[in-house]
């Protein structure tokens, strides 16, 4: 059924028909609707809603019961997040497939309530300790809240990683239409995990290899794990893009005001395109260049101190001059503000 | 009154009539028997409708194996995902 929902609670609803079941998390705004659906969707499926004491517990929840081969989740935001740093590391150890939604707010510290972008290094680049990867997708609308978490489940099952929704306020806390194919997902079957069963007597969860060669093969085969998974899952999408002269490159919230700017550009005469990257890790670098390839200038806009803008670097190196806009604090760009920036660099443009 | 969505059993001679889980029901479905089990107590017993399975019951009786929590009327997931919320 088409119907009006919020970007929050899509999540639970994707999370529902993916067949999570449970749910271990402590309430923070601009994610506590995450909490609260799960508290009340979840028990309905027959799945388990825990409100743990702290992020630091939840995420070991989410550990237990991922090793017991349930599908489960958390939620928080950036406070929450960084208190969970500790399990995801071990989760990566692990190989656990869990899913994380991570709703950005401002920062550092508690900074304040309002979206912001300032996450992406402590979620794209570890935040915790040692040689891992999560797989990091970037919603930008409710229904991709719902289709996104979906997904997150599959490549959590399929890879045994985690897999991080990494999305802003803004668009947890929005309202948009939700149009989802009612099909309930049949999770695999997990022989390797600890299910108190005679058959999984021998299944084993841990993170511990005391040996240097024991631990170096099992960080060997993690990397290739993540070169696999840097092959295959890379997504983004592009909007009128082909023939662009000027780039626009941003994710989440951003990437929606981007896609106003780029009808606004051409309006007044400006051929400005859209690359917005899906997945923040594996980054869809090989896309990009592809995309920048026709283009003068890239603009990279985030509602950080640049902090994405260094994968747009990468990716294009010295082929294509790249710029960068932020508001961060809670501030979100207008399409006009961001118009007035390409402006700024149209001298510059042949 | 909406369909049970679970059933209580409590050992009535394992129950040693300590009301605990009497009191923390939240939906007030379990209550103290008149008459006395083999302990000579009042054991606890379940009124037999409107059982939510939440488990609280389980989790505060000190008596090991003496209550079980059945949940039941699982929701298809479909339905409860297609169910406007607002």
């Amino acid at each position: 059924m088409r119907q009006l929902c919020k970007g929050n609670v899509a999540i639970v609803k994707g999370a529902v028909l993916a067949g999570c079941g449970a749910y271990y998390g402590y309430p923070i705004t601009p994610a506590s609707e995450i909490a609260e659906y799960a508290s009340l969707l979840l028990p309905q499926v027959g799945a388990t809603f825990l409100q743990a004491e702290s992020e630091v517990s939840a995420i070991n929840m989410v550990y237990g019961a991922a090793g017991a081969g349930i599908r489960v989740m958390t939620a928080s935001s950036g406070p929450g997040l960084s208190l969970m740093q500790e399990g995801l590391s071990y989760i990566a150890g692990a190989e656990l497939p869990v899913v994380v939604a991570d709703i950005m707010r401002g920062g550092p510290g508690l900074g304040n309530i309002a979206p912001e972008q300032g996450d992406y290094f402590a979620v794209t680049k570890g935040g915790g300790h040692g040689n891992y990867r999560n797989i990091v997708l970037a919603p930008a609308s409710v229904q991709e809240m719902a289709t996104l978490t979906m997904l997150a489940f599959d490549l959590a099952d399929k890879y045994r990683n985690a897999v991080i929704l990494l999305t802003d306020g803004f668009v947890g806390q929005m309202m948009e239409p939700l149009d989802l194919e009612m099909i309930e997902a049949k999770p695999p079957e997990k022989p390797w995990a600890v299910k108190g069963t005679k058959e999984t007597r021998k299944s084993l969860i841990t993170s511990i290899h005391l040996t240097p060669d024991e631990l170096e093969a099992h960080v060997r085969k993690l990397e290739a794990k993540y070169k696999e998974i840097e092959r295959n899952e890379v997504r983004w999408e592009t909007y009128r893009a082909e023939d662009a002269d000027v780039l626009l490159v941003g994710y989440g919230i951003v990437s929606r005001v981007l896609r106003t700017t780029v009808d606004l550009a051409r309006q007044n005469g400006v051929k400005a395109g859209l690359f917005r990257p899906i997945t923040l890790w594996p980054y869809p670098s090989q896309a990009l260049r592809e995309a920048a390839k026709r283009c003068q200038r890239v603009l990279t806009v985030e509602l950080s101190t640049g902090q994405m803008v260094e994968d747009v670097r990468l990716a294009l190196g010295d082929s294509k001059p790249v710029d960068f806009y932020s508001r961060v604090g809670g501030n979100v760009p207008t399409a006009e503000e961001i118009f007035a920036e390409i402006s700024a660099h149209l001298p510059a443009l042949a | 009154m909406a369909e049970a969505r679970g059933k209580v059993e409590i050992d009535q001679d394992e129950c040693k009539g300590c009301s605990l889980c009497v009191e923390s029901c939240a939906p007030k479905v379990l209550e103290l028997r008149a008459d006395l089990n083999h302990y000579g107590v009042h054991p606890a017993e379940y009124k037999g409708d409107g059982c939510n399975g939440c488990g609280i019951c389980f989790y505060v009786c000190p008596e090991p194996g003496a209550i079980t929590v059945y949940k039941m009327a699982k929701t298809p997931a479909t339905e409860v995902a297609d169910a406007a919320t607002v």
